[in-house]
Parts: C-alpha cells; sequence; structure tokens
C-alpha cells in the first residue's frame, strides 16, 4: 500500500494537535514558517541537478508549496 | 503528494500556480524515484538538515506573488478555490524578508552550503562548524540533529569513518531528548529502528515503484543508497522467539580468530536507549578491510552472525546469514539487523550483548583464503522506568 500520498492519520493527528493546541515549550510546529511572514530565505539544492536554489526564484508566481518526505 | 498534484493539475496547466516541493529526509534521491513513479515534475528542493525547522510533515503551504506566506493548506479537495482566490496585498511589513537567524540557525544554514551546495560535501567543515556551535550551546536540538545527518552521510559516502552511523544515531537521540514533539527528527531515528517503535514501513514502495516505472517501459531512477532492513520492515506488536533455536556455529571457540584483521565490523544500537520492556534494533555491518588487503571470499560458506543476549531479553533469531554473491571475490559491506527486547523490570545501567562472525576471506597479496572469526561486543543503555 502506498501511504505517501495521503496525510498519514499519525502525522495529521500530530500536526493538528500541535497547531490546534499551540506550539510546546516556544516551539511552532511550522518552525521558520509563519503564516502572514515572507517564506524564510533559505538557499537548497535542486533535487534535479543539485544547483542552488530557493523559493525566491518563483517570485511573482503563485505557489503551493509541499513539504513532505517519500515515506 | 499525489493528492495535491492531482488536484492542482489544471491550475498549472493554466500557468495560474506553481507547485514546488521540499524534502526533509536523509537520502532525498529517494525521492527523485517517488517522483518518476507518480509521474510528478514540479521542482523539488532538499532540506535534510530541515533548515526549515518544521518539525511535522506533510505540510501544505500557498505562498503568495510576494513570497508571502498565507495559509497553511490542510484537505486537498477544498484548497483549489483558495489557491486561486483573489488576495488583499500583504501589509508593506509582510514583504520586508526577515535579516536576522538566531544562531543555531545561521550555523545551520553554513554547515547546509558546506554539504550541499558543493560538488563535494565537505563533512569535515559541516562537523567542525556544528561542534564549535554545540560547545557555545550543547541544548540546541537542531545542532544535534544536524550533526547526525552529516554523520549519517559521511557514513554513506566513500568517506566514511569508524563509528558515524552510531554517533549520528546519538545524535539524533539526544536531538529528540530536547524536544520530544519534533517529528521529523524523531521519524530518523525509526526509520532504522525497531519494528515495535515504528509507525509503518518507510520505504516499502520502491520496489512497487520500480515495477511500475519498468512496466512504462522506463528505467527506475538509481538510488545512492538503497534502503535495507528497518527501512524496509513493517510494524511489529511483539517480539517472539524462534521456536527453535539454530545450532550454534563456534560454541567453543575453535575457529581462529581475525587478528590482521581481514574484515572489521561495526555495531550500532538504535535507538542507543531504552526502557524496561522497550525494543532496540542492532546493526552489524563487515566490511573487508583495505589496509590489511582483505576481500570476501565467495566460493565458501556465508557470512554467518551469531548472537548472544543479555539474560532475559528476547530476540527472535540468534543466527543470522547473508547470501554471498556470484562473483569469486568482493568487497561490499555485508549487514545484519536483529532486534532485541528488555524485560520489563530491566534495571537501568548498560547491558552488553556479545557474539560473533564467522567468514571466509582472502588476502589480496598471497591469494590465501582463510575462515575466520570476529567476536562482536555492543553495549545498550537501560534507562530508567517512567
Amino acid at each position: 500500500m502506498n501511504r505517501a500520498h495521503l496525510f498519514r492519520p499519525a502525522i495529521c493527528a500530530a500536526l493538528c494537535a500541535l497547531m490546534f493546541a499551540g506550539p510546546a515549550a516556544g516551539q511552532s510546529p511550522l518552525g521558520r514558517v509563519a503564516v502572514g511572514q515572507p517564506f524564510p530565505e533559505l538557499r537548497l539544492a535542486r533535487l534535479a541537478d543539485g544547483q542552488p536554489a530557493s523559493l525566491a526564484d518563483f517570485r511573482g508566481r503563485r505557489v503551493l508549496l509541499l513539504v513532505f518526505a517519500s515515506w | 503528494m499525489p493528492v495535491w498534484h492531482d488536484v492542482t493539475r489544471d491550475l498549472v496547466a493554466e500557468g495560474k500556480l506553481q507547485l514546488v516541493g521540499i524534502i526533509e529526509e536523509q537520502h532525498p534521491d529517494r525521492c527523485r524515484l517517488f517522483m518518476q513513479w507518480k509521474q510528478m515534475d514540479w521542482p523539488i528542493l532538499v532540506d535534510p538538515l530541515n533548515l526549515l525547522e518544521v518539525s511535522v510533515v506533510p505540510l501544505a503551504l500557498l505562498i503568495d506573488e510576494h513570497g508571502v506566506v498565507r495559509e497553511v493548506l490542510r484537505d486537498p479537495r477544498s484548497a483549489v478555490e483558495k489557491l486561486t482566490a483573489q488576495l488583499d496585498d500583504p501589509p508593506p511589513t509582510a514583504t520586508q524578508p526577515a535579516t536576522t537567524l538566531h544562531e543555531a540557525s545561521a550555523t545551520l544554514t553554513r554547515v547546509s552550503d558546506a554539504l550541499l551546495l558543493n560538488q563535494k560535501p565537505r563533512f569535515d567543515d559541516a562537523i567542525r562548524l556544528l561542534d564549535e556551535a554545540l560547545h557555545k550551546n550543547g541544548d540546541e536540538g537542531l545542532l544535534h540533529f544536524a550533526r547526525g545527518v552529516v554523520l549519517r552521510m559521511r557514513y554513506d559516502s566513500p568517506k566514511r569513518q569508524e563509528g558515524d552511523f552510531a554517533a549520528a544515531v546519538s545524535g539524533w537521540q539526544r536531538a529528540l531528548d530536547l524536544n520530544p514533539n519534533q517529528y521529523v527528527w524523531r521519524r530518523r531515528i525509526q526509520q532504522y529502528g525497531p519494528r515495535l517503535g515504528k509507525p509503518y514501513p518507510f520505504y516499502d514502495w520502491v520496489d512497487q515503484a520500480r515495477r511500475d516505472v519498468v512496466a512504462r517501459g522506463q528505467t527506475p531512477v538509481a538510488l545512492g543508497v538503497e534502503p535495507t532492513g528497518a527501512e524496509l520492515a513493517g510494524p511489529v506488536k511483539e517480539i517472539a522467539p524462534a521456536a527453535t533455536q539454530p545450532t550454534e556455529p563456534d560454541p567453543e571457540g575453535r575457529i581462529s580468530r581475525d587478528t590482521t584483521p581481514l574484515a572489521s565490523a561495526e555495531i550500532t544500537v538504535v535507538p542507543p536507549r531504552v526502557r524496561p520492556g522497550q525494543a532496540a534494533r542492532v546493526h552489524i555491518v563487515l566490511r573487508p578491510n583495505p589496509r590489511s588487503g582483505g576481500h570476501w571470499n565467495n566460493e565458501g560458506e556465508p557470512l554467518v552472525v551469531w548472537i548472544n543476549p543479555p539474560a532475559r531479553w528476547i530476540m527472535s533469531q540468534r543466527r543470522l546469514s547473508v547470501p554471498i554473491p556470484p562473483a569469486p571475490i568482493s568487497d561490499e559491506g555485508r549487514q545484519v539487523e536483529f532486534e532485541l527486547r528488555a524485560p520489563p523490570d530491566a534495571p537501568p545501567g548498560n547491558v552488553r550483548l556479545s557474539g560473533y562472525a564467522l567468514y571466509g576471506v582472502c588476502k589480496a597479496d598471497s591469494g590465501t583464503c582463510l575462515y575466520r572469526r570476529t567476536d562482536l561486543v555492543a553495549e545498550v543503555k537501560v534507562a530508567p522506568a517512567r
């Protein structure tokens, strides 16, 4: 069964609980991401070719950003 | 993620939306196979060090044309309207990028540059940066987690040093001790940990993905590091000892010890510390020793590992073996994994796990082939019961 294309219930439950209960010990589950604020300026590597890239490369376009893992 | 891909396909085709992924994974290249399998081709950025500092995945974020995060989306099927809705302009203050990072985040950025933005990862520089930062602030989970990621990366590379994997696991455990709500960190330990603590098999999709890609007439993306053992195993509710245990192969220790050594063993216990009643998964990797010119002799018996668990600890099987490849000699790492569970009343302290490996090795200089034994010893820490 492939679960990677669904929000896994356990993770989603954890996420929703954290979001609605508020962050523990002052730490947000969203980390450096904050709604209403610019997306953090991170220099990351592109999976396709290892070249440096950032979300700023898509400025001017509306973006759906999916943060995930293949497990 | 394929659900999001499907519901936004038309918007992307019409140029109204850009999909982008960020991968929070130790081996991001596995996502290339996943994307190929699911026929998704949007840009992916890799973040194995968790620079984003998110503690959960998956996350779906709507980011507007100014680069401002507008919403965390939860339900793919009801999100399409939000993705295309007219948005009020963000307040001017929201479009100003943050200019300061706290110290640990700034360190991670430099570590990431040393590792990921170089053709040849500078592992030593990355570890030095983390050690310097940890010297100043030893209670920063971000740094302990990242140190574990770097060490596991080096373990998976030709630059591997003995103890890298065990040190990586220790870093992840320390990070999780500091912040037990960090699910991305927790998953990194579970990836290699015992089945009793696993929520699901992590990479069981890989074989199916390859079969489906081949059936489409394509060549599956090659993986840098194949998932093995714990990464493929599904969860279990109990570790049951085998009904009949096999015969111990060298109970009197008569096989000559590999004193050269022509091969050496590395043992990693995941997690490094258990509580009474909990399980650990033990990874044993044996490799020919290049300094002494050893090679596996594949024309004899398979490598066999025998384990003597601590008294009253449960393990499923005490004898494990590794099949031999067809080539007459080879140099690959040979890995066995097994699990053992502490008794429910185990006292706190260190418990000794012993055993041995039997294998055939050849000396490169003389061509002499030998059957040898290496004794194995590891310690499992038992923490007090909660």
